[in-house]
C-alpha cells in the first residue's frame, strides 16, 4: 500500500497542507516528521490510547487494599483526607464511609501484581505491562479532568495528545489519518458522561492535525460514500474531469494550492477503498476472535474496537484514540462495574497479545486508563452488597504495554487507605512527557507558537518517568 | 514554529537590513522579546540575574557595562547567552544586535504601544497606479523591493471577488451581466455600494465577529445543552447593515447596560460577554467556574479589542509585554459583578437573561401577570392557609379509601422487589442484568433497559391497567415498549422536541391487530400516570387523569426494546371506569404524600396535594378560583416557553470582591484589587466610571494606540487573508511587525476620523488598486513572496466554510435569503452528536434535522454545537467556538474533498444546479452552469472535456434508470416533473464537478 503513492506532498500527516505560502509548510510536508524530530532514538512508533471514560475504580480493579476490610463503614480519617477538596456530589454527605472492594484479588505474573477477579485477562498480561498505581491529576470533574489528560490543559482550546503527535511526527501512511478516534459506549446501565469533539481537536494547531473519527455505524469516515446514484465508474469520471479542469486552472494562476487540491481529491478516492477495507473484519481468522472475544464480531463494541485499533496500527496509523465510554459508577458499582469490566477485560488484554505475537508490541505503545481514580469512601448508602464512588484525583492506576516501557513492572504505593500516595507520585504531565519520550521526542521541544508564546503539551511541567522506561 | 515566522520576518526585511541601519522596533526589539524576555523580561518574580531588557534603563545598564555583547558572543557555550538549550541566537541575529549596539543602542517602546500618526501617504514613482491612499503604501513598499503590481483582474473575476467578500456570496448571472455591460468609470464603484447595502453584507462580516465572541447555539464544556444567543447574532448582522459606527458597536457590546435608560437592543449587545462556555457538569464547585467565565471575558475582550494576549498574566507577571498579573486581576475585576451562579445552564438561558417578547406576546404577559396578581390577592385574602392546615389535620385520621380489588389480576408497586402485593402471587422475576430501583412516582420504581429485563408473569393477557412511566430522551431515539401482555403491546416513541428545552413523545397501544396512537406528545421526563382500558372496538388511553384522542394508525408495534422506568403497575381483568382511574392518578398519590412529613416532601408532591385539597377539601368557590389560577399559570408557563430570551450583562449590586489568585487557581486568593487598566496603556480618561463603561471610554480614547489598529487589521485581514499585523490577535511584543506599519496607522487614523464608519473602511479597501489587482502568479513572485504579504498581486485563497456552503446553495438557487431568527439544523450525517452526547434529560444531545426552508439557510444560522460543531463546516476549518478565535486555519484536505462530492448539501445543490442549467440554459447548459456557479464562460477545452463526460455518463444513465432514480433522490428538493431525467441525472455529474472546481471554493 505504501507504494502506491509518491506524492511527497501529501506524505505528511495525510491532511497535511496548511495554506499561506510554501514556507514551513511546504518543507514539513516533505519530511516525515517536523525538523530536529525525533530528538532521541524513539522505542514507539505508534501509541494506541485506550481511555476509559468516566474513571474506573483502581479499588476494585487493581489497587487492593486488604486492611481496609476491617475498616469498613467507618468515616475517611481527617488525617487521611488533609483537607482536600470533594466534589459537590459527595461534600454535603453527613459522612464519607469507608467502602472497602467487595471483589476477589489474587496475584499474577512474575512480580506478584495483585489484581482483581473482574479483570482475570488483564492479569494474564502481567509480565507484559507497567502498572502505575500512583497516577495523579489536578482535576476533579470529568469535563476538566478528561481535558486535561487529553491536552495537557484543564479549559478547553489546547491541541489534543494524538495532535501534538501528528504535528510532530507525522503519518507512515498516505492513505489514512495519522490520528485515528475509534469511540464505544458504556456497558454498564447508569448513563454515560459524554465526551467532546475537543478531545482530538487541534486546538491552536491547523485543524488538519485533529483526529479523524471512525465510526461503527453510517460512513466510517464522514462523507466517505459515493451519494446513490454515483457508482465507481461515475466517480472516477467526475475526478479525471476534475483533475483536468483544475489543472487548466494550475497554469493560469500558478497557485500551489491547486496542485494541493488535486492531490487531495485523489488521496480522497483512495481512502473510499482503503477505509473500508481496514473496517472490514471479516478477513480475520477464527483464532483472532477466540482471542479478542465473541463481542469482537459486533460493530462499535470495545472488543472490535480492539481489533480496529490493531488494524490501524499495523498501517502505520501514528495515533489510535480509543473512548470506551461509562467508567462513572457513582452508584450501582457492583453491578456497573462488573458489566463494563466484562466487555473491556479480555479485549484489552487480547490487544496487548495480539500485538505481542505479530512482533509489533516493540515499537507499539498501549496506554489503559481514565480521566482519574474513584474514592475509597461511599457516595449514597453503603450496604454488604452495593456502593458507589465518587471521583478521586489524588491517585489512580493506569497501566501500559509495550513501546520502549517496562515489562512486569509495578511502579507507585498508595496509603492503606488508597487515598493518597505514599511513593512514586506520577503527574498527567508526567505520563505525558514519557509518552512523547518512547516516541523520541522530548516534550519540551515540541512547541507551537500561538499568541506569542511557545506552547507545549505540558505546558511548563512534566518530567520523564524513568522508572517506567525499559 | 518560532522558525516559521522568524523566517518570514527576516526575506521581508531583508533589503532594510542590508542598508545597514538598524530599526530598534523592526529588527531589534522582536529579537530580544522573543529571546532574552523569558528569563529578563516584565516578569518580575522569574527574572534571572536581576537583568530586564524590556526597559531603556534596564538595557542601558547591560550595554554599557558591555555585558550584553559579551555574554551573547561568549566564546564557551556555557557562559554564552541565551542558553543554547533554550533560544540560541543565530549568527547573523548576533550581528544584528552588535550593529545596534555600535549605532548607539536607539531603544524605544513597543511599537503598538505608542499612539497611530498621523501620516501622509508616501509618494510613488508610478504615480498613475494608486487609486486610494493605501495604494500609495503599498507602491511605495513595492517599489523598494523592485517589485511590480499586477494588472487589475478581469472585470468577471473582480465582481466575483468583491460580491464574495462583501456578501460571502457569488454574483448572480444577472449581476454579473449588468456589471460587464455598465462601461461606465462608476461602474465598480457602484458595484460595491450595492454591496454595502445588502442584507447579506452585514450576516458576511457577523460571521468573524461570531468566532471572536465564541458565538454557539450551546453552553459548551460536560453537557452543553442548548442556550439562546441568537437574538444577539442578529444584533450583529444589524449593526453592521445599518453601519452603527465602531465606537458604539463596540460600547454596547462591553457596556450597554451602563449606558443611561438603555434600550432593548443595547442590552441585546452585551451578550458578547455572556457567550462563553457555562458548565453544569453534577459535582463541579462552582466557585471554579465564576472564575474562569469571568477570566474568558477578560481574554475575548484582550483578544478582540486590544489585540493582546492577557491570558498569560493570570497566572503570574507576562514574559513579554508588560502586564502584570495585577493588571490581568484588575481588568478581571471589571468583570467579575455579574449576577450569575457557577453552574448554570441545565433548562436553556443561564441568568441573567433578557425575555424579548414581540408585540403580542407582551400584550398577553401583561394580561396574564394582571390576572394572575388579582387571583393570588383573592386567594390570599381567602385564609386558605388555615384550611388547608385543619384539613390536612383531618385527614391523618381519616380511613383511607382502598382502590376497588375486584377483578385485579397483579399489583406491582416496585417498592425495592418484583413482588405481586395483590395477593395473587403473581411475583414477577428477574430475566437479565439487574434491573434497578429507583426513586419512583410513590416510594421506589424499576428501571428497565435491554440490558436488564424483567418478567411480570401478571401482565399476561390483561383487560385494562395503570402505571406510571417515566421516559428519558433516549439517544438512539428509539421507541421503547413500555409493557407487553398476549394481547397488546403499550409502547411509546422515540420523541420529538416540543419547543425550547423540552421532549415528548406518543403514547401507542397496538391489540387486535390496530395500533392507537395519542394525537399529540407527552412532555417526557418527569413520572406520568398511564390508564389503559383495551376494551374493544377501540381502546382508551387516560395520561394524568384524562382521557386524551387517539388516532388510529397503520403500523405494527415495534420489536420489543426497553428503556423506561415504571411504578405501581395495576392490571386487571375488566375494564376501569373513569373514578377509579382518577383514584390512581390522583387520590392514592396524594395519600401517600400525606403520609410524608411535610419537610420531606418534593416540590412536585406538594403542589400535587394543594390541588388535591381544593379540589377535595376547599369550599366551591376556591377550588374554582384554584382551577382558575392553575390555567393561568399553564398559559404563563407556555408563554414563556414561548418567548425568545438573550443572555445579557448586568451589574450586581453589591459586586464580588476581586484578588489576585495566586498561579490562576480559584482557591488561592491573595491581594484585593479594583477595576483598572494596565499601567503601560494609558490611564483611564479622566471622569470615566470604574466600571465596563469606563473601560469602553478608556479603549476609545484619542490616545489609545490599540483600539482602531486591531479593528482596521481584522478588517484587511478579511480581504487579503493575512492582517497587516499577521498576528492580528497579537499586537504585543510576540506578536508579528506590521509588513507595512505607515499603513496600518493610516487606516487606524482614517478609521477614527471617520466617525468609525465601518462601511466606509470596507469601501477604502475594497476600491484600491491594491485589492483590485490580478491574483495570477508567477514562480519568481511566489518565490519572493509566498504569502503575498507585499501585495504585488491580488489575493487568492480558499473560501471560508460558510461561504462555500452558501455560494453551492445560492448558484444552485436553493438557497434561502432570510435574514436572522433561531438556528435551524440542516442535514448532517446520523450519529454526530448522539455518539458523544449524554443522554438524559437535557437539550441538544438528539439531533432533529430540519426541513423545507430551513435546509437552506444561509451557514451562519447552522444550529453551533460546540462539543459536536456541524461536521460539513468544520471539515472547512469553521472552529467549535469554545473559545475565541481571531484567525482560523486555512487547510486543504481530503475531508473536504469528501464533503464536496458526497455530502447530500452538495449533491442536492448539484441536483439543483443541473436542473436550472436544463431549463434556465437553455441550448447551452454548460454555460449557464460556469456562469452562475464560476462568473466566467467556459474555455474550449473545458467544454470538450465536460461535453465527453455528460455524453459518457448519459449513456450509463440511460441504461440505469435506478441509479437516476437513486441520485435524483439526494436530498428533499423536488426535481422538476417535466426534465429528462436521465439528462438530468448526467448534468447533475457535471454540476458537481463546476461545484468541487477549486476555483469554485476560492477566491480569485
Amino acid at each position: 500500500m505504501r507504494n502506491d503513492l509518491q506524492n511527497m506532498m501529501t506524505r505528511r500527516a495525510l491532511f497535511s497542507r496548511t495554506a499561506g505560502g510554501l514556507g514551513l509548510a511546504a518543507l514539513q510536508s516533505l519530511g516525515a516528521s517536523l525538523p530536529g524530530i525525533p530528538h532521541f532514538a524513539p522505542k514507539a512508533k505508534r501509541i494506541i490510547f485506550l481511555h476509559q471514560s468516566g474513571g474506573p475504580s483502581q479499588h476494585d480493579l487493581f489497587d487492593w487494599k486488604p486492611k481496609l476490610d476491617a475498616k469498613r463503614g467507618i468515616d475517611l480519617p481527617d488525617s487521611i483526607r488533609m483537607g482536600q477538596r470533594i466534589t459537590g456530589m459527595t461534600s454535603g454527605q453527613s459522612t464519607l464511609p469507608v467502602a472497602p472492594t467487595i471483589f476477589k484479588f489474587s496475584q499474577h505474573g512474575e512480580a506478584g501484581s495483585w489484581f482483581s477477579d473482574l479483570v482475570p485477562h488483564i492479569a494474564g498480561i502481567a509480565d507484559d505491562i507497567t502498572l502505575v498505581r500512583t497516577v495523579h491529576t489536578d482535576a476533579i470533574n470529568h469535563d476538566p479532568a478528561i481535558t486535561f489528560i487529553q491536552t495537557g490543559s484543564q479549559q478547553p482550546g489546547r491541541p489534543s495528545l494524538g495532535s501534538w503527535v501528528s504535528y510532530g511526527l507525522g503519518s507512515e501512511n498516505e492513505n489514512l489519518p495519522a490520528f485515528v478516534v475509534l469511540l464505544s459506549q458504556a456497558s454498564g446501565l447508569n448513563t454515560d458522561q459524554p465526551l467532546f469533539s475537543r478531545l482530538w481537536s487541534s486546538g491552536f494547531l491547523p485543524s488538519n492535525y485533529q483526529g479523524v473519527k471512525f465510526r461503527s455505524s453510517g460512513d466510517p469516515v464522514l462523507y466517505l460514500s459515493d451519494p446513490p446514484g454515483i457508482d465507481r465508474e461515475t466517480r472516477r469520471r467526475m475526478l479525471d474531469s476534475l483533475k483536468t479542469l483544475n489543472g487548466m486552472r494550475s497554469e493560469i494562476f500558478g497557485d500551489p494550492e491547486i496542485e494541493t487540491r488535486i492531490s487531495q481529491y485523489e488521496m480522497a478516492y483512495r481512502m473510499q477503498t482503503s477505509v473500508p477495507e481496514l473496517m472490514d473484519l471479516s478477513t480475520e481468522p477464527e483464532s483472532v476472535f477466540d482471542l479478542y472475544g465473541p463481542d469482537a464480531r459486533k460493530p462499535g463494541s470495545y472488543a472490535s474496537q480492539c481489533l480496529l485499533a490493531r488494524r490501524l496500527a499495523e498501517r502505520g496509523v501514528r495515533f489510535i484514540q480509543l473512548y470506551k465510554r461509562g467508567w462513572d459508577q457513582h452508584a450501582e458499582l457492583p453491578r456497573d462495574l462488573r458489566l463494563q469490566a466484562q466487555a473491556v477485560d479480555q479485549p484489552s488484554a487480547a490487544l496487548v497479545t495480539d500485538l505481542k505475537q505479530r512482533g509489533m508490541l516493540d515499537d507499539t505503545l498501549v496506554v489503559w486508563g481514565g480521566e482519574f481514580g474513584r474514592t475509597v469512601y461511599c457516595q449514597g448508602r453503603l450496604t454488604d452488597a452495593n456502593y458507589g464512588r465518587d471521583h478521586h484525583p489524588r491517585c489512580f492506576t493506569m497501566w501500559f504495554a509495550g513501546g520502549g516501557l517496562k515489562r512486569g513492572a509495578v511502579i507507585g504505593e498508595t496509603d492503606d487507605f488508597g487515598y493518597n500516595i505514599v511513593q512514586d507520585p506520577i503527574h498527567i504531565h508526567d505520563i505525558q512527557a514519557t509518552l512523547l519520550r518512547c516516541l523520541g521526542v522530548d516534550h519540551k521541544r515540541l512547541t507551537y507558537r500561538f499568541q506569542g508564546r511557545d506552547f507545549r503539551l505540558t505546558d511548563v511541567h512534566g518530567n520523564v518517568v524513568d522508572k517506567m522506561l525499559a | 514554529m518560532k522558525y516559521l515566522l522568524a523566517g518570514s520576518l527576516l526575506a521581508l526585511s531583508a533589503t532594510a537590513q542590508t542598508a545597514a541601519k538598524i530599526d530598534f522596533i523592526r529588527d531589534v526589539r522582536p529579537l530580544l522579546s522573543d529571546r532574552c524576555f523569558a528569563c529578563h523580561g516584565p516578569d518580575e518574580a522569574h527574572r534571572m540575574a536581576n537583568l530586564r531588557l524590556d526597559t531603556e534603563d534596564g538595557a542601558r545598564a547591560a550595554i554599557d557595562s558591555g555585558k550584553l555583547v559579551a555574554r551573547i558572543t561568549h566564546e564557551k557555550k556555557a557562559l554564552r547567552m541565551p542558553p543554547p538549550s533554550t533560544a540560541e541566537l543565530t549568527p547573523p541575529q548576533v550581528k544584528t544586535l552588535q550593529a545596534w549596539v555600535a549605532q548607539g543602542a536607539p531603544f524605544k517602546t513597543h511599537w503598538s504601544f505608542d499612539p497611530p500618526k498621523a501620516i501622509d501617504p508616501p509618494a510613488v514613482k508610478n504615480d498613475s497606479w494608486p487609486d486610494n491612499g493605501i495604494d500609495h503604501f503599498i507602491l511605495s513598499r513595492l517599489e523598494k523591493e523592485g517589485l511590480k503590481p499586477s494588472p487589475q483582474a478581469d472585470r468577471a473575476t473582480l465582481l466575483r471577488r468583491v460580491t464574495l467578500d462583501l456578501t460571502g456570496l457569488p454574483p448572480s448571472s444577472n449581476e454579473l451581466g449588468a456589471f460587464l455591460r455598465d462601461k461606465s468609470p462608476a461602474a465598480y464603484e457602484r458595484v460595491v455600494d450595492r454591496l454595502l447595502a445588502s442584507p447579506a453584507y452585514g450576516e458576511r462580516m457577523a460571521v468573524p465577529w461570531l468566532d471572536m465572541a465564541r458565538y454557539a447555539d450551546t453552553h459548551g464544556y460536560h453537557i452543553d445543552s442548548s442556550r439562546e444567543m441568537w437574538p444577539w447574532r442578529d444584533w450583529v448582522i444589524d449593526a453592521f447593515n445599518r453601519n452603527l459606527p465602531y465606537d458604539k458597536f463596540l460600547t454596547w457590546q462591553l457596556a450597554g447596560d451602563l449606558l443611561p435608560n438603555p434600550t432593548r437592543e443595547q442590552l441585546i449587545a452585551t451578550g458578547f460577554n455572556r457567550n462563553h462556555m457555562i458548565n453544569y457538569e453534577g459535582g463541579a464547585i462552582p466557585e471554579e467556574y465564576l472564575v474562569e467565565y469571568v477570566v474568558d471575558r477578560v481574554e475575548t475582550t484582550s483578544t478582540a479589542f486590544l489585540g493582546l494576549t492577557t491570558g498569560c498574566a493570570r497566572c503570574h507577571d507576562h514574559k513579554y509585554d508588560p502586564i502584570r498579573q495585577k493588571d490581568f486581576y484588575r481588568m478581571f475585576a471589571f468583570f467579575n459583578t455579574v449576577s450569575e451562579k457557577g453552574l448554570d445552564g441545565q433548562k436553556g438561558n443561564a441568568r441573567p437573561f433578557l425575555m424579548l417578547p414581540d408585540e403580542s406576546q407582551q400584550a398577553q404577559v401583561d394580561r396574564l401577570s394582571s390576572d394572575i396578581a388579582k387571583a393570588e390577592a383573592e386567594m390570599d385574602r381567602s385564609g386558605i392557609t388555615g384550611l388547608r392546615k385543619a384539613w390536612e389535620e383531618e385527614q391523618a385520621d381519616k380511613p383511607r379509601p382502598r382502590s376497588d380489588a375486584s377483578g385485579l389480576i397483579a399489583h406491582y408497586s416496585f417498592d425495592g422487589s418484583l413482588e405481586d402485593i395483590s395477593g395473587h402471587y403473581q411475583h414477577g422475576r428477574i430475566t437479565k442484568g439487574e434491573p434497578g430501583f429507583v426513586a419512583g412516582a410513590d416510594g421506589q420504581g424499576i428501571a428497565l433497559d435491554e440490558r436488564s429485563l424483567v418478567d411480570l408473569p401478571g401482565v399476561g393477557d390483561a383487560a385494562a391497567f395503570a402505571l406510571w412511566t417515566k421516559v428519558s430522551a433516549r439517544l438512539d431515539n428509539r421507541p421503547s415498549t413500555l409493557l407487553q401482555g398476549a394481547s397488546f403491546t403499550f409502547w411509546i416513541d422515540g420523541g420529538r422536541a416540543i419547543g425550547r428545552n423540552r421532549r415528548g413523545s406518543r403514547f401507542y397501544i397496538s391489540t387486535g391487530g390496530r395500533t392507537y396512537r395519542t394525537k399529540t406528545e407527552t412532555v417526557t421526563g418527569p413520572w406520568v400516570h398511564t390508564a389503559v382500558n383495551l376494551s374493544q372496538p377501540q381502546p382508551a388511553i387516560y395520561i394524568n387523569n384524562a382521557r386524551v384522542e387517539l388516532t388510529d394508525i397503520d403500523e405494527a408495534a415495534p420489536e420489543r426494546w426497553i428503556r423506561a422506568s415504571l411504578d405501581d403497575l395495576r392490571l386487571y381483568s375488566r375494564g376501569l371506569d373513569p373514578a377509579e382511574i382518577e383514584f390512581l392518578a390522583v387520590t392514592q398519590p396524594a395519600q401517600s404524600t400525606l403520609r410524608i412529613p411535610a419537610k420531606q416532601r418534593s416540590t412536585d408532591q406538594r403542589l400535587a396535594l394543594l390541588d388535591f385539597f381544593f379540589e377535595n377539601g376547599a369550599p366551591q368557590d376556591l377550588r374554582t378560583l384554584n382551577r382558575r389560577l392553575n390555567s393561568l399559570y399553564d398559559e404563563r408557563d407556555e408563554l414563556q416557553y414561548q418567548i425568545p430570551t438573550s443572555m445579557v450583562m448586568s451589574e450586581m449590586a453589591i459586586p464580588r470582591e476581586t484578588k489576585i489568585l495566586g498561579r490562576g487557581d480559584y482557591r488561592n486568593g491573595t491581594e484585593t484589587v479594583t477595576p483598572g487598566v494596565p499601567s503601560f496603556l494609558p490611564p483611564l480618561p479622566a471622569g470615566a466610571p470604574q466600571n465596563r463603561l469606563g473601560l469602553a471610554q478608556w479603549l476609545l480614547s484619542p490616545d489609545h494606540p490599540l483600539t482602531a489598529r486591531v479593528a482596521v487589521n481584522r478588517f484587511w485581514q478579511m480581504y487579503f487573508g493575512h492582517g497587516i499585523v499577521k498576528t492580528g490577535e497579537d499586537f504585543g511584543s510576540q506578536g508579528e511587525f506590521p509588513v507595512h506599519p505607515e499603513l496600518l496607522d493610516w487606516l487606524a487614523t482614517e478609521f477614527r476620523t471617520s466617525g468609525w464608519d465601518i462601511k466606509a473602511m470596507q469601501k477604502t479597501i475594497v476600491m484600491s488598486a491594491a485589492y483590485r489587482q490580478s491574483s495570477r502568479s508567477t514562480p519568481a513572485l511566489l518565490e519572493k513572496d509566498p504569502e503575498n504579504r507585499l501585495l504585488a498581486r491580488g489575493p487568492r485563497f480558499r473560501l471560508p466554510a460558510e461561504a462555500i456552503r452558501d455560494s453551492a446553495l445560492a448558484s444552485s438557487g436553493l438557497l434561502n435569503a432570510k435574514v436572522g431568527g433561531p438556528s435551524v439544523n440542516p442535514y448532517q450525517p446520523k450519529g454526530v452528536w448522539e455518539d458523544i452526547a449524554y443522554g438524559d434529560t437535557f437539550s441538544s444531545q438528539i439531533f432533529e434535522q430540519d426541513h423545507g426552508d430551513a435546509l437552506y439557510r444561509r451557514s451562519l444560522y447552522t444550529f453551533w454545537k460546540r462539543t459536536a460543531p456541524p461536521p460539513g463546516l468544520a471539515t472547512f476549518d469553521a472552529p467549535d467556538r469554545e473559545k475565541c478565535t481571531g484567525r482560523r486555519s486555512l487547510t486543504n484536505t481530503p475531508l473536504q474533498a469528501l464533503v464536496l462530492l458526497n455530502d447530500t448539501t452538495y449533491v442536492e445543490a448539484s441536483r439543483a444546479l443541473a436542473a436550472r442549467m436544463m431549463i434556465e440554459g437553455g441550448k447551452d447548459p454548460l454555460a449557464f452552469g460556469f456562469r452562475t456557479a464560476l462568473s466566467r464562460a467556459p474555455q474550449r477545452a473545458e467544454r470538450d472535456l465536460l461535453a465527453r463526460q455528460y455524453r459518457d455518463q448519459l449513456a450509463v444513465y440511460r441504461n440505469f434508470p435506478e441509479g437516476v432514480d437513486r441520485l435524483l433522490s439526494n436530498g428533499e428538493i423536488e426535481t422538476p416533473k417535466e426534465l429528462n431525467r436521465a439528462q438530468l441525472a448526467a448534468w447533475t455529474t457535471i454540476a458537481s464537478v463546476i461545484l468541487n472546481l477549486d476555483e469554485a471554493v476560492t477566491k480569485e
